[in-house]
């Protein structure tokens, strides 16, 4: 080989050589941007199916927790109408009372005997429905009355009926002094306890 | 071999030297200009296929959730049905407790 050949031939070697470096150095650039890419879009989609997992549980969470929440409802309306019906049956059956006489008597007397304790007052007035003055308003609950007090004082009867479906209202005599033991005012005062009550019997609350 | 045709002929190896430098240069841009497309097209199918992953988790997990709900509702519907059967059937003892409780 001429040295002029040979001078040509060592300078396409080196293009040579430098045009595959170029190349070369592209490539591995390219490659490296790609597997930083790659690892970037591959982070975000293993969040993606981390988050989808999260929501999947929260998912399965709140079906089971809307169930037990909608059972929840039904379960205290149930009870509710139940405990309805039952302090609507108590209220009826309490005020059945009236229709026995006797018994009647002795409850309104003491309800009477109660609030003239409580009232601590000698003269006192007693305040019935209609039926119940027409009933027992002359001597009838006077004497029953006075047989359980020590010291009896004076009881008078108002002229005006009160609107009760039994029970009685004591009052000082100018009106100013009231315990009323009317049934509507006793079961209002009872309510509270009687769902408490009536939840131990019937639910084992 | 005069000093002229010497000279020509390593001009022109100059020149395919030159010319192989400037392919080589026009291949590198051109790798580099394709890397935007692929990376979009690898995170785009990436992406893609966690998209449909995770929409197949949620919709297993409604699933999932809707059958555990259903059990729930059978089971817990047997035992409300229980306790209002029991309730109902001391309802009158409670009304008489209860009426002696208003009347005492």
């Amino acid at each position: 080989m001429s040295e002029t050949a040979k001078f040509t031939e060592d300078i396409l070697l080196i293009a040579r050589e430098k045009a595959q470096s170029i190349i070369s150095k592209a490539q591995e650039d390219v490659d490296r941007i790609l597997n930083e890419a790659k690892s970037n879009f591959l982070r975000e989609a293993s969040e993606m199916i981390k988050n989808a997992e999260t929501e999947a549980e929260a998912i399965r969470r709140r079906q089971v927790s809307e169930a037990r929440h909608a059972l929840k409802l039904r379960e205290q309306e149930e009870k509710n109408k139940i405990l309805t019906e039952v302090l609507d049956q108590t209220r009826k059956r309490a005020s059945e009372i009236t229709v026995d006489e006797n018994r009647y008597l002795q409850y309104l007397t003491k309800l009477s005997v109660d609030g003239i304790q409580e009232i601590g007052l000698e003269n006192v007035v007693l305040h019935l429905n209609a039926g119940d003055v027409k009933r027992f308003g002359g001597e009838k609950l006077n004497r029953e009355i006075s047989k359980q007090l020590q010291k009896p004082g004076k009881v008078e009867f108002a002229q005006q009926p009160i609107d009760t479906a039994g029970g009685v209202i004591i009052s000082n005599t100018d009106g100013t002094i009231r315990i009323v033991n009317t049934f509507e005012q006793r079961y209002e005062a009872l309510e509270a306890r009687l769902l408490i009550e009536a939840g131990k019997l019937l639910f084992n609350e | 071999m005069s000093g002229l045709e010497t000279i020509k002929i390593i001009v022109g190896a100059e020149k395919e030297a030159s010319r192989m430098l400037e392919e080589a240069q026009r291949k590198a841009t051109e790798i580099r200009k394709q890397i935007d497309v692929t990376i979009e097209n690898q995170r785009s199918e990436a992406l893609g296929s966690a998209k449909q992953k995770a929409a197949e988790i949620t919709e297993r997990a409604e699933s999932e959730g809707k059958s555990e709900a259903e059990k729930f509702e059978r089971e817990s519907s047997g035992k409300l049905r229980e306790l209002v059967t029991n309730a109902s059937s001391k309802k009158e003892s409670a009304v008489k407790r209860l009426v002696e409780l208003v009347l005492s």
